[in-house]
């Protein structure tokens, strides 16, 4: 076989070498290096170096080089590169540019047209001069660079811009939560007795949720029905909320408005999250279909609404109210066993005892549960009854 | 096929390293090879044997590679030799010319009779 056949197949398999460099899995300066070693091994050149234009600061940056002074390479001016032939090697000698010391041929990246880098190159180790061949065959390679750098910068562009976008997200999201904040905090203030009623009962609400292995889309939601599940009570007098003697039948028709109040006013919100509205409307229903404003019953409850009532009749239950006492933790706990099927499920009484047991024993990072309740609760007595409960309610 | 993965041994015989490149030398992991040179002539040896017995093939990268091993021997007027080359090492290295940077051997032990005593 004659030299320049196993020259031209050599050429042919650096060829693939750097399709394989280019296209391997490696990050982005692992395929940039083994692509420069493709090079400088197909050409013995001793020395090298790969550049990147960035358009925004209108400066190259050096992706790899061997064997050329740095200071040279941060002079060259990517304008007079630009006025240089695509992707086409040119003796420097021949160039407009301020010289790289060593370097002997360069080649600036475009693709279409868009300028993209530039490739530096010495002389071969074995001297002589580039063979029309060579530079033929580095024209190709060079074309080949330039996609790979065009892709990854705008990769890296999507990749900002992603992230920009998430982070604008998460911006929305903590804004919008403050305003759901500031709205419960309106709702609660309404009544002397109830503050931070709806915060605990979207905490409570939501443990359970995550508990249920419900996802963190749907947690969230569940988390908005808890703030906004009294929201109605705004339309109902300060007076009437407050009042210490007990409601006449006119007044408690009043008040149990608040539910379809809440719904009504919650309707005219595009929420992200499904059944918002049902949770707030339906979170005074009951499984026997004794509850308000609709009496459903049963099928027609879903989890979230069975989630909103027990969590917001325990809160309540465990605070002072004008025309009773709170209860301790255990006889509120006791109060929503006895209403097992009647009022409150089976499944979610279950996944609140075992949230409240988690949260005692320390096994969940954040409590959302424990930190709310009566400070001298007797916690080993409760924990006591959590057991007795989830063994009962998980028998078969 | 997936080949096995590049690796590289040394020992030092007298004022000479000897080095055994073992797999493809094809990507980024052939820069041990030249990370190994380094350490020897860091400690001063100008006298670098390297045994393919156990590298058959090279590509683009792997050239790159010992072009480095080259520029570092030469900048510090040492010598390289190489031994055990099957064909298809030596008529690539015949091929790009880069055979009159080396001293070529058929074994690693008349590499070291030369680096001791100049005679081949």
């Amino acid at each position: 076989m004659s030299t320049e056949l196993k020259k031209a197949l050599y050429n042919i398999s650096a060829l693939a070498d750097l399709g394989q460099a280019i296209t391997s899995e490696s990050v982005f300066h692992e395929k940039i290096q083994s692509v420069f070693y493709v090079i400088t091994g197909t050409f013995l050149a001793n020395k090298g170096a790969i550049l990147s234009y960035d358009k925004s600061s209108n400066r190259l940056n050096t992706l790899t080089q061997k064997g050329f002074p740095q200071a040279d390479l941060d002079r060259v001016d990517p304008e007079k590169l630009m006025a240089l032939g695509k992707n086409e090697p040119c003796p420097i000698g021949d160039g407009p540019l301020s010289p790289v010391s060593g370097a002997e041929i360069v080649t600036p990246l475009w693709v279409g047209d868009g300028f993209i880098g530039v490739l530096f190159l010495s002389g071969k180790l074995t001297g002589g001069p580039y063979t029309e061949e060579e530079l033929e065959l580095l024209n190709v390679i060079a074309h080949q660079i330039a996609i790979a750098l065009n892709n990854h910068t705008l990769f890296m562009d999507l990749s900002d811009k992603l992230e920009e976008n998430r982070r604008l997200y998460e911006e929305m999201r903590h804004i919008y939560h403050g305003t759901l904040q500031a709205f419960a905090a309106a709702i609660d203030a309404k009544d002397a007795y109830t503050q931070n009623h709806s915060y605990r009962v979207a905490k409570y609400s939501a443990a359970i949720a995550r508990e249920l292995g419900w996802s963190e889309h749907d947690i969230e939601g569940m988390y908005v029905a808890g703030y906004l599940h009294d929201v109605g009570k705004l339309a109902i007098s300060n007076d009437l909320l407050n009042k210490v003697t007990p409601f006449t039948p006119a007044e408690r028709m009043e008040i149990r408005k608040h539910s379809t109040t809440s719904h009504e006013i919650t309707s005219k919100i595009k929420f992200p999250w499904k059944n918002v509205q049902d949770m707030v409307w339906h979170h005074h229903e009951r499984l026997d279909g004794r509850g308000y404003p609709e009496a459903l019953a049963h099928e027609s409850l879903s989890d979230g609404v069975r989630i909103l009532s027990l969590a917001d009749s325990f809160d309540a239950m465990t605070s002072q109210r004008p025309y009773r006492k709170k209860m301790d933790v255990q006889s509120a706990i006791g109060e929503l066993k006895k209403c097992l099927e009647s009022q409150f499920d089976n499944k979610i009484l279950l996944v609140f005892c075992k949230v409240l047991e988690k949260e005692i024993k320390g096994e969940l990072p954040e409590p959302d549960i424990l930190p709310h309740l009566d400070r001298n609760s007797d916690l080993s007595v409760i924990s006591s009854m959590l057991e007795a409960i989830i063994q009962e309610l998980s028998a078969p | 096929m997936k080949s096995a993965p590049f690796s590289v041994a040394s020992k030092l015989v007298g004022d000479a390293a000897v080095i055994y490149p073992k797999g493809y030398l094809n990507n980024l992991s052939g820069e041990s090879l030249v990370k190994e040179c380094g350490i020897y002539i860091g400690k001063g040896i100008t006298k670098i044997v390297v045994n393919f017995s156990e590298t058959d093939l090279i590509n683009s990268i792997g050239i790159s590679l010992l072009l480095q091993i080259i520029e570092d021997l030469k900048n510090i007027k040492g010598t390289i030799c190489c031994t055990n080359m099957s064909k298809f090492l030596r008529d690539t290295f015949e091929m790009l010319g880069l055979i009159q940077y080396m001293v070529v051997f058929s074994a690693e032990s008349d590499a070291l009779e030369y680096l001791n005593t100049g005679k081949r």
